[in-house]
């Protein structure tokens, strides 16, 4: 009596446009297909006709959550590609930045989740201290959503004494309100009813399926491109890799949460160590990359986020590759959907499993593949996974 | 006078009065649990908002109807005016306005506890008529839910009237005065009867077949129009229905001090005061806790809450 569910394009699971095709059997998920390719945007197309700076605009509005972490990887992406490093103020400014932008798409996320195990109080209750941090980052750059920060060759604007201030106060608040969160998320019945032992990705298949960011992390895959890779002033700000071996929805509610209280010690330390000098080099605006090509990598909020360029010598990038961490996620997202063994999802689990990975569509569906004839194929998820490890 | 009886049923305390406290009842619950989460809930629509869930109401009057192809359009029409009916019926016998209900004889606390049985079919009923998938699983979820929550719900109001030595809801409102006070010694059973009737309501925790997040709006997600807006009225009445049968069955109904000379006007308010209490026990209930799964829903019924309502039963008979 099994019966296909559709869930989505348009389903309140998610406000993007993704089609997940479920094979139900009563209230147990059988089988499960993913549709991403409904948002094409050609952002990447786009890019090769704009000049790098140009770029820089079009790079931030891939997504509007994490527009920090995509031009962090774009300015690192060309300045390397160009050969040019920002001043260290300037690495501390973004390292900051990047970190309150960690903690607000934390705290967004923590929210939905209690929104989609229907827990509305805790939902509205960290969305109001979630402004906190939103009033930081306008504080900070001018900007709410799309900061506008990150500049080729350093950051537009300087931080003060006043800001600074400003900064640690609203912090300690934040860290107080996220560590009784933490205890509510840790001990109220209905919640661990709902995330534990749900959702199950094993250590071994997120290695296989190359999962990224909380969701490999809270898989006891202790990954992280801050740490492994380091990148901005990373190397220079301490701070622990949370990794959870829960490998359930729950340690991936953990790790989002203590990803936030260490975020704001990174920031702590970061303002107590900053160095001073420029925050920016001069770079000029429409400029000549020289031939060559690049590859950046930065810990997105939902995971690593990477970055290629190409360059043939002139003023616009030859080809731009953007893979973000929800298309590597995708994967790992089927495995923990289908009921295996004793190990039985039930429709109810489909949205917090689904949203467990922060799921991001928009940044995601890049790829349409035409025939010869110009018919168009349809993507399946096989080929995303050949296409990830590009 | 057979005139003044059809004006009881009709306007006080019979259909225009219930649904008028059904309305406000919502607005409270609404307000409520806004207050609770932080926000600040209906507050345009007359002073506070008291005035949204009518505006609600109204709007949904004027909206499209859309009937989608292929659904059973008996059960589509007839389903909402059901649902309503069932629970005006169920309520007519609160004691609203006195201590005896509209309609009042031996054994009428059986009639609405299985009206209630009843409007839970309604509710899988109206989820299958329309050829919708999420409308069908939040169909099936109903009747699971109903295997939960029926037992214990009736073994709560079985073990008042057993203490009371009656099934007639007046007579258990009368044996109030001499044998407990306001709640008394039976707040097992109140508590019982408060999660029950929580997940006959179908809010949170227990909204498994509406739930949002997971199947839209379960088994009234084809509805539109009149017909949700009957709906959500009924479901308003059922929210009075069920906090009124507590108020009378567990606090005394309108019974309470009163000056003989305000002897008309007090028992209204008295009933209205008990039953908002209730309503806003179950309000904070709704805030406070996450949507639990149908299976875990139906474990938690059996593995605790019927065992506790059986032996709060024995217990009570065995003290009688």
């Amino acid at each position: 009596m099994a019966f296909y569910l559709p869930v989505g394009p348009q389903h309140p699971i998610h406000p993007e446009a993704i089609l997940l095709k479920f094979k139900v059997e009563g209230e147990q998920v059988v089988d499960v297909d993913i549709d991403a390719s409904y948002v094409h945007r050609g952002i990447e197309k786009a890019l090769e006709y704009k000049t790098y700076t140009q770029g820089l605009y079009l790079i931030e509005r891939i997504c509007g959550i994490c527009n920090v972490a995509h031009s962090t990887c774009y300015v690192i992406n060309i300045e390397e590609l160009i050969g040019k490093e920002a001043p260290p103020r300037a690495q501390y400014l973004r390292l900051i930045l990047e970190e309150l932008a960690r903690i607000h798409s934390h705290l967004l996320w923590l929210g939905l989740a209690a929104h989609l195990i229907g827990f509305e109080s805790l939902f509205m209750l960290i969305f109001r201290d979630r402004e906190l941090v939103m009033d930081l980052i306008e504080a900070m750059t001018g900007n709410r959503v799309v900061t506008a920060y990150n500049v080729i060759g350093g950051v537009r604007r300087d931080l003060d004494d006043a800001l600074a201030h400003k900064i640690r106060e609203a912090l300690e608040r934040v860290r107080e309100r996220t560590r009784y969160y933490r205890k509510v998320l840790m001990e109220d019945p209905t919640v661990r009813a709902r995330t534990v032992d749900v959702g199950y990705l094993s250590t071994s298949e997120a290695r296989e399926l190359l999962a990224v960011g909380p969701v490999a992390r809270a898989s006891n895959v202790k990954y992280d491109v801050r740490a492994d890779d380091p990148y901005i002033a990373h190397d220079e700000v301490p701070f622990n890799v949370v990794v959870y071996d829960t490998c359930d929805v729950w340690g991936r509610v953990m790790v989002r949460v203590d990803e936030v209280l260490e975020a704001i010690d990174m920031i702590l330390y970061a303002l107590d160590h900053m160095p001073s000098g420029d925050f920016r080099i001069k770079v000029p605006p429409i400029f000549r990359a020289p031939p060559g090509e690049n590859v950046a990598r930065v810990e997105a909020p939902r995971g690593e986020l990477l970055h290629y360029v190409r360059s043939d010598g002139s003023d616009k990038p030859y080809r731009y590759k953007v893979r973000t961490p929800t298309l590597a996620n995708l994967m790992a997202t089927m495995q923990m959907l289908k009921s295996r063994g004793d190990r039985v999802v039930y429709v109810a689990d489909i949205p917090i499993i689904f949203g467990s990975i922060d799921p991001c569509i928009c940044c995601t569906a890049r790829v349409l593949i035409v025939d010869e004839r110009g018919r168009v194929i349809e993507t399946t998820t096989d080929e995303l996974a050949r296409m990830k490890r590009w | 006078m057979w005139w003044k009886e059809v004006l009881e049923a009709l306007l006080y305390p019979g259909v225009l009065y219930l649904s008028l406290i059904a309305l406000l009842f919502e607005w409270i619950d609404r307000k409520l649990v806004a207050r609770l989460q932080n926000r600040v809930g209906p507050y345009y629509a007359g002073p506070h908002g008291i005035l949204q869930p009518l505006a609600d109401f109204l709007k949904l009057l004027s909206k499209e109807d859309i009937v989608p192809e292929g659904t059973d359009r008996l059960l589509f029409a007839a389903c909402p005016v059901l649902a309503l009916v069932i629970t005006l019926t169920a309520a007519a016998f609160l004691p609203l306005a006195a201590p005896r209900g509209l309609v009042s004889f031996d054994g009428d606390l059986v009639v609405v506890v299985s009206l209630l049985t009843l409007y839970a079919l309604i509710v899988y009923a109206s989820g299958i008529a329309p050829p919708s998938r999420y409308s069908l699983i939040g169909a099936e979820r109903a009747v699971l839910m109903l295997i939960g929550f029926e037992i214990p719900l009736m073994l709560s109001c079985l073990s008042v009237a057993l203490a009371a030595g009656s099934l007639r809801i007046s007579d258990i409102v009368a044996r109030q005065v001499e044998r407990w006070y306001v709640l008394g010694p039976h707040a097992v059973a109140f508590i019982i009867y408060l999660i029950a009737s929580q997940a006959e309501l179908e809010r949170v925790p227990f909204d498994i077949p509406e739930a949002e997040t997971e199947i839209v709006a379960g088994w009234q997600v084809e509805y539109a129009s009149w017909r949700l807006a009957l709906f959500r009225l009924s479901r308003d009445v059922e929210m009075v229905l069920l906090s009124g049968l507590a108020a009378a069955l567990f606090l005394g109904g309108p019974l309470g001090p009163a000056p003989p000379s305000l002897g008309w006007l007090l028992p209204p308010i008295y009933f209205l005061l008990k039953s908002a209490f209730v309503l806003a026990l179950l309000s904070v209930l709704r805030a406070s806790f996450a949507r639990i799964r149908v299976d875990q829903f139906i474990a938690f019924c059996w593995r605790y809450l019927i065992p506790a309502s059986l032996a709060y039963l024995l217990a009570v008979v065995w003290v009688m």
